[in-house]
């Protein structure tokens, strides 16, 4: 059931990312909210589920944007592994964690692109999309991030708590 | 080690799938996508533009006043303007029919198609329109603004759905040219060579002299930083800011004459054997919801051997 709630979720995020988040720019990008919540789930949610949840957005990304079917699984694959190694599991919060894997998660996403773009045979200004692309848009991703974050990491307490019981004490972060 | 065989299976699928698209192999899926999601796109930008539109109003309302005021100058500019050439037309089409000539671009079949999406990572500056392979699109096809100026190629085609690069995507290039008007000065006096200094004799510049209109060919590409640029200008081309650039129409892929921009700002370096402009496109690019595809011009690429 889970699954298809984040396939219907990815759906209406891709088609979202393509049609009124262009309107919305800041320092010159647009956030990708697809990536974001790829890696808030990375973060929050068991690594199995996250193994089959970022390949899904990333499908989901491609159809959307008519980019090769694939090149945003790829893209996006680093994020399990970012979020398996920055996992804080001493303590309850991961926002810290969620923090680094999206910002370093958007980095890695744009090394991926610009490398399937060029292997494609488009041109790829390396210098330029860098300053002008990637290093923004790891910003305005890292500042979109609380939008997703809550809501799944409220999602997963909710399940912790239906799992150990109520009297569980749970940080909202 | 889950993860690394995670990764590998991934990377495998994925390279896979990236081989097929680029053979073209998965347009169908894409193509339905689009069918499946241009409904939800179509309402969600059709929600977004008028909240855009408010926010731009509130955040901007001086600049906007400003801008207004320079239009409604630039505008009646233009109606002069075009009156005038209104007559040179015609007068060129009754001699084109006296003469028997074959006209460049007889008459332009322009399709009407609405924009249902926009490429957002930055990284490619494309568009996707509702029209495809079934309404006569083809790769390489002119995109146009509803004024006319050029918008883009349609860079890859699906059955009833197409991807237009921007001219300001990196990978365009289209060869321009800039339509210099040179007018010499009304009241500069001409010296005659050879006479002495103190009794040169000055002839006044006939004052109504008629322009003599220069052509600098150049090449028109887009660019990650500067959006649009003219490339590979002759060093003493005399270009100035608000010069308008046009296709050229070498090459075979652009008709002649179609507008590109003005000139923003130009980049000269001393000793260099070519310099640059940076160029305003005409059309608006961003938030565009109709474009039209000139359907009865055939690019090069498209009708060559």
């Amino acid at each position: 059931m889970k699954y298809v709630v984040v396939l219907l979720l990815a759906w209406f995020l891709a088609a979202a990312q393509v049609s009124a988040l262009p309107y919305l720019k800041v320092l010159g990008v647009t956030p990708d909210l697809m990536l974001i919540m790829a890696a808030c789930w990375a973060v929050l949610r068991p690594q199995d589920e996250a193994m089959i949840v970022v390949p899904i957005a990333g499908l989901m990304h491609d159809l959307a944007t008519g980019d090769p079917l694939g090149a945003s699984a790829l893209a996006f694959a680093p994020l399990v592994i970012l979020a398996a190694s920055v996992r804080i599991r001493a303590v309850e919060t991961q926002f810290i964690a969620a923090l680094v894997v999206v910002s370093a998660g958007t980095l890695t996403w744009g090394a991926v692109r610009m490398i399937v773009l060029s292997i494609s045979g488009q041109e790829v200004q390396w210098f330029q999309a860098t300053v002008r692309v990637v290093l923004p848009l790891a910003a305005v991703n890292t500042l979109f991030m609380p939008l997703f974050y809550m809501p799944i990491s409220w999602f997963s307490a909710g399940q912790r708590q239906g799992i150990m019981g109520s009297r569980r004490i749970t940080s909202p972060l | 080690m889950k993860l690394v065989w995670w990764l590998a299976t991934v990377f495998g699928i994925s390279a896979f799938s990236i081989f097929l698209s680029n053979a073209g192999a998965t347009d169908p899926v894409q193509n339905l996508t689009l069918t499946v999601n241009s409904p939800l796109q179509g309402a969600l930008r059709d929600i977004a533009s008028p909240i855009h539109d408010a926010f731009l109003g509130i955040t901007d309302r001086g600049g906007l006043r400003h801008e207004n005021e320079q239009l409604k100058d630039e505008v009646e500019q233009l109606r002069n303007q075009l009156a005038s050439q209104q007559d040179a037309q015609q007068r060129v089409l009754d001699l084109e029919a006296a003469l028997g000539l074959k006209q460049s671009r007889p008459e332009d079949k322009l399709l009407a198609a609405d924009v249902i999406a926009e490429e957002p990572s930055g990284l490619k500056r494309s568009i996707a329109i509702n029209r495809g392979l079934n309404d006569g699109l083809d790769e390489g096809m002119i995109v146009l603004s509803r004024s006319g100026s050029v918008v883009g190629t349609v860079s890859h085609v699906y059955k009833d759905f197409a991807w237009i690069r921007l001219l300001t995507d990196v990978d365009s290039a289209i060869n321009a040219q800039v339509n210099i008007a040179t007018v010499p000065p009304a009241n500069t006096n001409v010296i005659t060579p050879g006479a002495p200094g103190p009794q040169a004799s000055a002839t006044p510049a006939p004052s109504a002299a008629p322009a003599e209109p220069q052509t600098v060919r150049a090449v028109a590409k887009g660019d990650q930083r500067d959006g649009l640029l003219l490339d590979l200008l002759p060093s003493d081309a005399p270009i100035v800011a608000g010069d308008l650039v046009v296709t050229s129409g070498l090459g075979g892929n652009f008709p002649r004459g179609l507008l590109l921009g003005s000139i923003h700002n130009v980049d000269e370096r001393p000793q260099a054997p070519f310099k640059s402009a940076i160029i305003d496109p005409a059309a608006t690019l961003t938030g565009l919801d109709t474009v039209l595809v000139l359907v009865s011009f055939k690019p090069a690429r498209l009708t060559g051997p």
